[in-house]
């Protein structure tokens, strides 16, 4: 599945498009990280902990948006989009979309 | 380009897993996990304790004595009370302790011993019990707490327990779920602590006295709102064992020490 | 032992009650979100901004859908207990996967009823709308919308 975030694919022509596809993901962080990332807000740097948890839950995103256009014979998504958003205090949704292609 | 319709399949964005099965799963985990907090949380008190003498612990809570909780009244109940609590002390030979009795204002019977050394009775209590026995069970049965350093175990357990708890769980929504099998653990705990304390007060007035004879009176007049021996549940989550139960292990604790049951009470005055 | 009873099935049943109900809800909406998928498969709706060639563009507008949902007692309960532990929260992924379609639904039904053909561009927006109460920690809703360019094609 080739994904990109542009409206075509460098060096490739799109013969037919299906329709947006979507991914999303909800993650909860759990004690743990948490309690790290309240360390860490006293002296500062990089929450290693959350930055692994949101690259893993954007990862599967992709992964079902992927698994959206598979399903409907598309072998390539252009137009990725990224979006996150908190539905809870401590979750937060990871969603992706883009629109459904065939290239050749 | 061109537009060809095609619809997804279906389910791709949501879990597999069915929501009764993730709520069994999640509420046994997270039981497991609060019993084992508080377990290891105890036994880190217990070690604690171990190294509180009982002059430091004077000298740190002999500030929580304070006239506002208590206070010692100018009158013959009262002095005949605090000279049993000094006769019981004669028998209890390693006591470190100074201990001191004082009266709370509060209609209803209750009695609790408090880090420092000190011992509440209520004025309720006061009032109401029928013999300087009985008393004297009451009495002893807070020396058991001084002795067994139960005042400094609720202590630390509490302050332990919710500041892991305020830490980990702290605000999020499903704070009851750890709250209630916290409280579960913690009462299982604290009915063996109560049951010791017992054992101890009833020694100490089979000591001073020759015979157990109205220790029970006490109990005897609680008042029993889910009075029910066949009860466990609700015994269980009171941290005070089911009067009927106390009853009858004072009484088989007595047996087999082969204490006598009857004998002549003394009285208080007025 | 009335007292225990109370205090414990209370909220356990109110989590059996809204479970039942949220779950057969759920699987109606469902139903007809699938029902409405199918009747407007013949509509593109893409995300990119460059329109086909072949299309002979007349007229544009732009549309939205969006919806506000909310999350009934079990899903929050669950979703709480998850929260302890970190994951996945599957309780929310459902909610927010209806309310996607939903809105994506309303914004194409609202194309079509207006005349156009298509709609283009298509970008999707969540919020999460705080509630008053717990110190605007709790969730009262997630609004979720749609929103793009409708085309209008020359016959």
């Amino acid at each position: 599945m080739i994904l990109s975030n542009t409206e075509e694919i460098p060096g490739r022509t799109i013969r037919e498009f299906y329709g947006v596809v979507t991914g999303s993901t909800v993650r909860a962080k759990h004690i743990g990280r948490d309690f790290m990332a309240s360390l860490k807000n006293l002296v500062g740097g990089e929450l290693k902990g959350y930055t692994e948890l949101l690259n893993e839950a954007r990862q599967e995103a992709l992964e079902r948006m992927s698994e959206q256009a598979r399903s409907i014979g598309a072998n390539a998504v252009v137009n990725v989009r990224f979006s996150t958003s908190s539905v809870a205090q401590g979750a937060a949704e990871l969603f992706a979309y883009g629109t459904a292609v065939k290239v050749d | 380009m061109e537009y060809r319709p095609r619809t997804p399949r279906e389910g791709v964005n949501v879990s597999a897993v069915h929501p009764l099965s993730e709520l069994v799963t999640l509420v046994l985990g997270i039981s497991l996990a609060v019993v084992v907090l508080v377990v290891a949380a105890f036994a880190v008190i217990e070690v604690v304790i171990r190294w509180v003498p009982p002059s430091f612990e004077s000298r740190v809570f002999a500030s929580l004595w304070s006239a506002d909780l208590g206070s010692e009244p100018e009158d013959p109940r009262f002095d005949a009370a605090a000279a049993l609590l000094g006769r019981l002390e004669s028998h209890w030979e390693e006591n470190p302790y100074e201990l001191r009795l004082a009266i709370m204002e509060e209609e209803s019977a209750n009695a609790f011993a408090v880090p420092g050394g000190t011992i509440y009775l209520t004025r309720g209590l006061l009032d109401s019990v029928e013999s300087e026995n009985e008393l004297a069970f009451v009495l002893g049965h807070e020396l058991g707490h001084f002795r067994n350093r139960d005042h400094l175990r609720s202590l630390g357990r509490g302050l332990i327990v919710s500041l892991a708890l305020s830490a980990l769980v702290g605000g999020s929504a499903a704070e009851s779920l750890p709250q209630v099998v916290t409280a579960l653990t913690e009462s299982g705990f604290a009915r063996e602590q109560e049951e010791d304390a017992d054992a101890f007060g009833i020694s100490l007035v089979q000591a001073e006295y020759g015979h157990v004879a109205g220790a029970d009176g006490f109990f005897k007049r609680l008042p029993d709102a889910n009075a029910d021996i066949a009860d466990e549940f609700a015994s269980y989550l009171a941290t005070h064992p089911v009067s009927e139960a106390r009853i009858e292990n004072l009484w088989s604790l007595a047996a087999e020490n082969r204490w006598p049951l009857t004998g002549e009470l003394t009285p208080l005055p007025r | 032992m009335t007292g225990a009873a109370i205090k414990l099935g209370f909220p356990l049943l109110l989590l059996f009650g809204t479970y039942l109900i949220g779950s057969a809800v759920e699987k109606t909406h469902y139903r007809e979100i699938r029902i409405r998928e199918a009747r407007s498969r013949r509509f593109p709706t893409v995300n990119f901004r460059t329109p086909p060639k072949s299309w002979n563009i007349v007229g544009a507008e732009m549309v939205a859908g969006n919806v506000v949902i909310s999350i009934d007692y079990f899903k929050r309960f669950l979703a709480g207990l998850r929260m302890l532990f970190g994951g996945r929260v599957a309780s929310y992924e459902s909610l927010l996967d209806r309310a996607r379609r939903e809105a994506i639904l309303r914004m194409k039904e609202t194309a079509f009823e207006r005349g156009y053909n298509a709609v283009i561009n298509v970008r999707i927006e969540t919020s999460r709308l705080a509630s008053s109460n717990r110190k605007g920690e709790g969730t009262a809703g997630v609004e979720i919308l749609a929103f793009g360019t409708a085309v209008k094609f020359a016959k």
